[in-house]
């Protein structure tokens, strides 16, 4: 499965690399990782609309400077890593726009947790995300990644440019806070 | 806490507005503004450092892998046995001994005696002079 992915992958980059092909293999790139991505960043931002618009972002980035990939990293590596960043700059500049501290944001995420429309009724899994919310912002990335997105530590080593050793320990610390939350929060 | 991550089984109970990824992709390509290489004909993409030098490593690698054969097919062949030629005592003795010289060296490399005789002839000179005794002065041929 992962082969044939990357096998893909392959075929994609090299089709983007050709003027005639690449606006239409663009297209076929955001229709395989818009829902990754998505994910990846709602998890972080809660929010659909700021989700939806990070996305944008993330893919428009992506096109500016699909001339400077160069094929030497995985393209859904590339991907995750301007999407990162497009959560992380967006929850600083939230921040700063709210006059939040770190500490206060997971007050300002569970607030718009509660407020979401977009939920399945999972009640294990929605008291699972009011968790994850409470965990400082890098931890929360390693424990989504890992977690929900079941990636590699080797992939999101990376990704968020970090030793694999760290992110054992981040997650591994992740999971005790989450721990703790739910004894807590009984 | 195993069992509720086990129990939540990687779901993150978000939902999306029905048709979204879809309509999303549309949207977006229909965003995507025009590039100034789409109108090249063709792009030079950039090329890293190994995609420059990897013909060059791969010829100089090839060149290694020859040399470390031949030097692997050097180590495997068989040594000789006993003293070399240079140093063999029985060889030495009987180069320096005139009659087996004489007999077997010279005669084995297709010198024969008679030419050198047809040549004193056509010089002048008899056999008799050519085996005088060792004393005897060769004149200039």
């Amino acid at each position: 499965m992962a082969d044939e992915k990357q096998l893909d992958d392959k075929d994609l980059v090299a089709r983007l690399r050709d003027p005639a092909s690449c606006r239409m293999a663009f297209g076929d790139l955001i229709r395989e990782y818009s829902e990754p991505l998505y994910r990846h960043i709602r998890r972080m931002v809660q929010s659909h609309d700021d989700a939806n618009d990070l996305l944008q972002n993330t893919f428009m980035k992506a096109w500016q400077n699909i001339e400077n990939f160069r094929g030497e990293a995985k393209l859904s590596t590339w991907l995750y890593k301007i999407a990162s960043n497009e959560a992380l700059t967006h929850l600083e500049k939230e921040r700063k726009r709210a006059g939040i501290s770190l500490d206060d944001e997971e007050i300002h995420l569970a607030e718009l947790i509660a407020s979401d429309n977009n939920v399945d009724g999972d009640a294990l899994a929605l008291k699972l995300r009011q968790a994850v919310a409470s965990l400082p912002e890098k931890q929360r990335l390693v424990f989504n990644m890992r977690y929900y997105d079941d990636m590699k530590y080797e992939k999101m080593s990376e990704i968020l440019g970090t030793s694999v050793g760290a992110l054992k320990a981040s997650y591994h610390l992740a999971v005790k806070k989450i721990e703790t939350f739910f004894e807590d929060h009984d | 806490m195993k069992d509720i991550l086990e129990q939540v089984n990687h779901n993150d109970g978000m939902t999306v507005p029905s048709g979204y990824f879809e309509d999303f992709a549309v949207k977006m390509t229909a965003m995507l503004p025009e590039q100034e290489w789409e109108k090249a004909e063709s792009r030079v993409m950039p090329r890293s450092w190994w995609q420059k030098s990897r013909p060059y490593i791969y010829l100089a690698a090839m060149f290694m892998g020859v040399w470390c054969m031949m030097k692997m097919f050097d180590l495997m062949r068989p040594v000789s046995i006993g003293p070399a030629l240079d140093n063999n005592p029985v060889i030495t003795a009987a180069i320096s001994n005139d009659y087996f010289f004489n007999d077997y060296i010279i005669n084995e490399g297709e010198m024969h005696e008679y030419e050198l005789i047809e040549d004193l002839y056509e010089t002048g000179y008899t056999p008799d002079t050519y085996y005088d005794t060792d004393d005897t002065e060769y004149p200039n041929v």
